[in-house]
């Protein structure tokens, strides 16, 4: 008799997950790559408009959101890059367990490996623009649910350039359109706080965005795959 | 009862009828739309009344805003036709889809160019991140985003497929853009700036537009069948029917 058990889900799902993190530990050196990039970026700033710092602490916020936004735009490109070459997608794409949980569980691993340090690094940018140390809560809190946010809808994107060699510019000009309400929403709440206004508004709104994307996206990302990899 | 509609449709999406439909379609397409076009142009440049505020600065309305229309009108179409070429798998669909992109896109870009030239002379400024104008430009980047992925595909069917996939997307974006921005842009400063309501048109104004808007649909209908045909040709270039009209215009 052949054996027909199948891992259970949850297994399957932190297989995959443990997969990606230890592939992504593996290559530390990638992952801090994005958080260079954003320091550079955001050391830039002062060279570009000048050291005054009520300048600098008018649009820290905005530039420290702008920063994490093109470093993860950097790193998404490779969401599954090495996947797609080495044909573990496929492989992903034949087994029982429905895609869309399983492509979540990658578009989670690839945000704990780059969104996160970011975030980390985050209120060392903001304190290199002068931002306020009242406002560096609603920064974090701004940038907890925003980073998913991008995470989830930049995997739906890379999955439809699955089938395509080179995706870098092509991911930016498809990921700015589906970014500008969640910029708005992120500058909206900083702005906010900066001012003393209640921020709580535009921080429930990217609440809501989230916890619509967490349901969707993984589908809309898998419903992709199969059409980009379909051949 | 009326059951050859349901029977030409379907008849239509096969390449070669529609071929030929298009063929026949898309000269009186373009002899209407010259003809509204010029209509239009001379009701709304010579007939229309000035503008009390604006003088005759304003006339740059009939084309602005029919193109406004159109950008929409076409991003519509192409939505609808990716939703039938996903979910059917038509390949007629397919070629509508990505045949009314450029269109799209250049309506788009008609469109923010003759807003920003009258708004040099209105606000005094050439671009301004009102809501509409935000939402405009980032209407043209979607389509921009459909027709690079399209191209970015070497299998021009599955570019095809994967960017209609992407034009539904933008289609459930595209309101959530248009709201977040004028949620953004009524926090920060008041709205100054008021386009001419339709209600308070002068009449004298209405008939060129409205003519404008007609020249302008039937130009996107004889544009898409041109370019339908050529991507239909370069589509089924193996196929028996593609080989008669080559070995015809030899022989012709």
């Amino acid at each position: 008799m052949l054996d027909t058990r199948r891992p259970g889900l949850v297994h399957a799902c932190m297989a995959v997950l443990r997969r990606d993190l230890t592939l992504a530990w593996r290559q530390r050196g990638d992952m801090m790559l994005p958080v260079l990039y954003a320091l550079i970026v955001t050391s830039l700033f002062p060279f570009a408009l000048g050291p005054e710092s009520a300048l600098l602490r008018r649009i820290a916020g905005g530039a420290v959101l702008v920063t994490v936004l093109l470093a993860m735009l950097l790193a998404l490109d490779a969401m599954f890059r090495s996947d797609i070459e080495d044909g573990s997608l496929e492989q992903l794409m034949l087994a029982p367990q429905p895609l869309a949980l399983m492509m979540g569980m990658k578009i989670l691993a690839h945000w704990l490996a780059t969104a996160l340090p970011l975030i980390v690094i985050a209120p060392l940018l903001a304190g290199m623009l002068h931002l306020p140390g009242a406002v560096m809560p609603v920064l974090l809190a701004a940038l907890l649910l925003a980073t998913p946010l991008l995470s989830l809808l930049g995997g739906i994107l890379v999955a439809l350039t699955a089938g395509t060699r080179r995706s870098g510019m092509l991911l930016a000009l498809m990921l700015l359109p589906l970014c500008v309400p969640v910029v708005i929403f992120a500058a909206g709440a900083l702005a906010a706080a900066q001012e003393g206004l209640p921020w709580i508004a535009p921080i429930a709104w990217l609440g809501a965005a989230l916890v619509l994307a967490v349901v969707l996206a993984p589908l809309a990302c898998a419903a992709a795959l199969r059409i980009a990899l379909d051949s | 009862m009326a059951n050859w509609i349901p029977l030409w449709l379907h008849k239509l999406s096969s390449p070669p009828v529609f071929y030929r439909f298009a063929g026949v379609l898309r000269p009186w397409a373009i002899a209407l739309a010259v003809l509204l076009g010029l209509v239009a142009l001379y009701g709304g440049l010579v007939l229309a009344p000035p503008d009390y505020q604006q003088g005759d600065d304003y006339r740059i309305i009939f084309i602005h805003v029919p193109s406004a229309w159109m950008s929409l009108f076409i991003y519509g179409v192409m939505g609808v036709a990716a939703f039938i070429a996903l979910v059917w798998r038509i390949k007629l669909a397919e070629v509508v889809a990505m045949a009314s992109a450029p269109i799209g896109a250049a309506f788009t870009f008609i469109t923010l160019v003759t807003g920003s030239l009258w708004g040099v002379r209105m606000w005094g400024t050439w671009w301004t991140w009102d809501a509409r104008l935000t939402s405009e430009l980032v209407l043209l980047f979607l389509y921009l985003g459909v027709i690079a992925l399209y191209h970015s595909f070497e299998d021009r069917r599955q570019g095809a497929r994967t960017a209609a996939f992407l034009a539904l997307i933008g289609i459930v974006n595209v309101p959530i853009v248009h709201f977040s921005v004028v949620w953004w842009n009524t926090l920060h400063q008041g709205s100054t700036i008021k386009l001419l309501g339709p209600s308070t048109i002068a009449p004298g104004m209405v008939w060129p537009l409205l003519t404008m808007m007609v020249a302008t649909k039937l130009y996107y209908v004889a544009s898409l069948c041109s370019r339908a045909r050529a991507d239909l040709l370069a589509l089924e270039s193996g196929k028996d029917w593609v080989r008669q009209i080559a070995e015809n215009e030899v022989r012709g």
